[in-house]
């Protein structure tokens, strides 16, 4: 089943590599991928609520990967990422 | 800057190979006096003595090597810290910023050839920032589940003209990083109910429970429970060897009797283990009737492989205290009574395919050396004190199987990648944290050829390490799955007549070498080597090139219980 990850994850020099990366290296494939730095702060208040943070303008990036997984390959992918330590939080986007 | 930050950080020893971006770094060292530099003869050497050094003491150990060949040397050791869970700083030199990108002479992208096998990575882009990069690369490599982290440093922010002020940051905070410490009380009860509820319980304790440092929870956590405990190969010794409630290591070489209860239990209480293919076998397979109570501090290790019906997140030893906490005001609810039967299946398996000590010990000179007796020798000679490093092969098993550890940090291997090579290095760091210890190094002729070169590092530095060289002429465990799977082809697993004579090896490097080829030599041989404390003694132990390592589980397509017992004779 398609399913898309909702990663948010700190906009440095080779963050988003690792992440990337992480789907070969596990043997997932990744369908599409886009990422943005964040500047709308107001939609990502939940995260400075769940993590106790305050974020600023183009701190952190948005990056949103599409990949065919079943329920518990979703669950493992979506642990090893949210185990990247430059990776803030990483969620099945409904 | 970089070796003010290490001090500060309690940094004692480093281990490397010094080239030429990690010169400036170099001259900082040749300048203090306050960290011993230890220079080894390869940079794997480094990244395994470093290992070593942190399995033995739960430091981290460091390293410092230089761009390009430096790194990529570097890499092999880091995996098998990495596959091993072991914490570790890695400082790479690089090429100056400028250069970077340019094909530059000795340059390598560490960062990216280094990423898949580190907890974390660093790049230094200012000099400034080495303070606070080296304190939170140190708090990631030793916190959660630890692992190595790696330093890149371009050669420009070490130059000794640009000074900065330095201050070590006390605290560190990465808000990105988190790692579960203690564990949901409810979690807790729904474990003490299943404990309570179980008639075929085993604990299966792993290397996360060493790292962890909680030996004596598990311990005192049994001095309520009575449940028979298995280890895995990177578990052996956080629950003593000795103790009768011990059924010996699980897995590929484990015992009949510990796969056997795995197989059967109705409840595995998995503690810091990670239920690795060496140890499940074919997971569909896996303990049909078990539930799983699983205390890991890695969310991503628990239900990978195989689904847990608890999970306990958190450091694995606050977790085990607040089990026995709980525990202690329920213990009257437990009725130990209802396991007695499942522990005297466990004794009777054990009596009927158990691991064979005595025999080992009684052959004459009609036969050949065992290589399972000369482990038991080494284990009574050092009276199962000693820190025991091994490489990877059978040597490694029969180390497992005849050596009893009842201390955690003792028993030195690579478990996750399978080093060969590791033995040596790993032991030289063993014995730099514990000069006074005996320090024994159980090797084949195979691996121990892969990093013989730091026999050169140990007469530098006097370490008075005992090699034991399980000398069978061949890769034996690589023969060994020829014989069993490919009807005895053995492709490249032998050398013909070419080994050296490791005893003129030996004594070209200015140590003492043994030869012993008689089983009536071999008590006398060890004891003397072993009596020679101020000596690297290299004994060259010729043994019975046709033994295989048992049990050995059934692969692939077994479940635990399916195992090979001996020649031709299956469970």
């Amino acid at each position: 089943m398609q399913r898309k990850l909702s990663i948010i994850l700190e906009n440095k020099p080779g963050s988003l590599v690792r992440v990337v990366g992480l789907f070969h290296q596990r043997g997932y494939n990744i369908e599409s991928l886009h990422v943005d730095p964040v500047t709308n702060l107001e939609k990502y208040r939940h995260i400075e609520d769940l993590l106790d943070i305050k974020l600023k303008e183009n701190e952190v990036s948005h990056l949103s990967i599409t990949t065919t997984v079943n329920d518990n390959l979703l669950r493992q992918i979506l642990r090893q990422i949210n185990k990247l330590i430059d990776v803030l939080l990483a969620v099945e986007e409904k | 800057m970089l070796m003010g930050a290490l001090h500060d950080e309690g940094v004692e020893l480093i281990f490397g190979y010094p080239g030429g971006a990690a010169l400036h770094i170099y001259d900082a060292i040749f300048r203090q006096d306050k960290i011993d530099h230890i220079l080894v003869r390869h940079e794997q050497g480094a990244t395994h003595a470093a290992d070593g050094y942190a399995r033995a003491t739960g430091k981290p150990g460091v390293v410092l090597v230089t761009s390009g060949p430096g790194a990529t040397n570097a890499i092999t050791g880091i995996a098998t810290a990495f596959m091993d869970s072991i914490p570790m700083i890695v400082i790479s030199g690089q090429v100056a910023s400028h250069l970077i990108g340019t094909d530059a002479f000795q340059e390598t992208d560490m960062i990216g050839i280094s990423r898949p096998i580190v907890k974390h990575s660093y790049t230094v882009e200012d000099a400034s920032e080495i303070p606070r990069i080296v304190k939170e690369a140190f708090h990631i490599a030793t916190s959660g589940r630890p692992g190595p982290v790696v330093i890149d440093i371009p050669k420009d922010t070490t130059a000794p003209d640009n000074l900065y002020e330095y201050e070590y940051p006390k605290d560190v905070n990465i808000r990105s990083y988190n790692p579960p410490v203690e564990p949901d009380l409810e979690q807790i009860e729904r474990a003490v109910e299943a404990i309570f509820e179980a008639e075929k319980p085993v604990i299966y304790a792993g290397g996360g429970a060493i790292n962890s440092n909680a030996s004596k929870e598990l311990f005192e956590l049994n001095e309520i429970l009575n449940i028979p405990v298995t280890n895995t190969l990177m578990g052996l010794g956080v629950y003593p060897g000795t103790d009768p409630r011990f059924m010996g290591m699980l897995g590929m070489h484990g015992t009949y009797q510990a796969n056997m209860a795995m197989h059967n239990a109705d409840l595995i209480i998995a503690i810091g283990a990670r239920f690795d293919d060496r140890i499940t076998n074919t997971p569909k397979l896996f303990a049909p009737g078990a539930k799983i109570i699983h205390f890991d501090v890695d969310h991503s290790s628990v239900s990978k492989i195989i689904e847990a019906n608890i999970a306990v997140f958190g450091q694995v030893k606050n977790s085990l205290k607040a089990i026995i906490n709980s525990l202690n005001e329920s213990k009257e609810d437990y009725d130990p009574k209802k396991i007695y039967s499942w522990r005297k299946q466990i004794a009777e398996w054990k009596t009927q395919h158990g691991l064979k000590h005595d025999l080992y010990l009684s052959e004459g000179d009609e036969n050949q050396i065992l290589p399972q007796q000369v482990v038991q020798h080494v284990y009574q000679i050092t009276k199962g004190d000693a820190y025991v490093t091994s490489d990877v092969g059978q040597h490694q098993m029969f180390a497992a199987q005849y050596y009893h550890f009842d201390e955690p940090r003792k028993w030195i291997n690579s478990g996750g990648l399978g080093t060969m090579g590791f033995g040596l290095p790993a032991a030289m760091g063993v014995k730099f944290a514990f000069p006074k210890d005996e320090v024994v190094c159980i090797t084949g002729e195979g691996s121990i050829q892969m990093c013989i070169q730091e026999l050169s590092t140990c007469l530098q530095y006097n370490l008075p390490i005992k090699i034991i060289n399980i000398n069978n002429e061949a890769l034996g465990m690589v023969k060994q799955w020829q014989d069993m799977n490919y009807s005895g082809r053995h492709s490249e697993s032998t050398y013909q007549s070419s080994l050296p004579d490791f005893v003129k090896l030996t004594e070209s490097y200015g140590h003492v070498g043994i030869k012993i080829e008689k089983n009536s030599d071999l008590k006398s041989g060890l004891e003397h080597a072993f009596s020679m404390k101020d000596k690297l003694v290299f004994v060259d132990v010729y043994v019975d090139p046709g033994e295989h390592v048992y049990p050995m589980l059934v692969a692939p397509n077994g479940s635990l219980k399916d195992m090979w017992l001996d020649k031709g004779k299956k469970a």
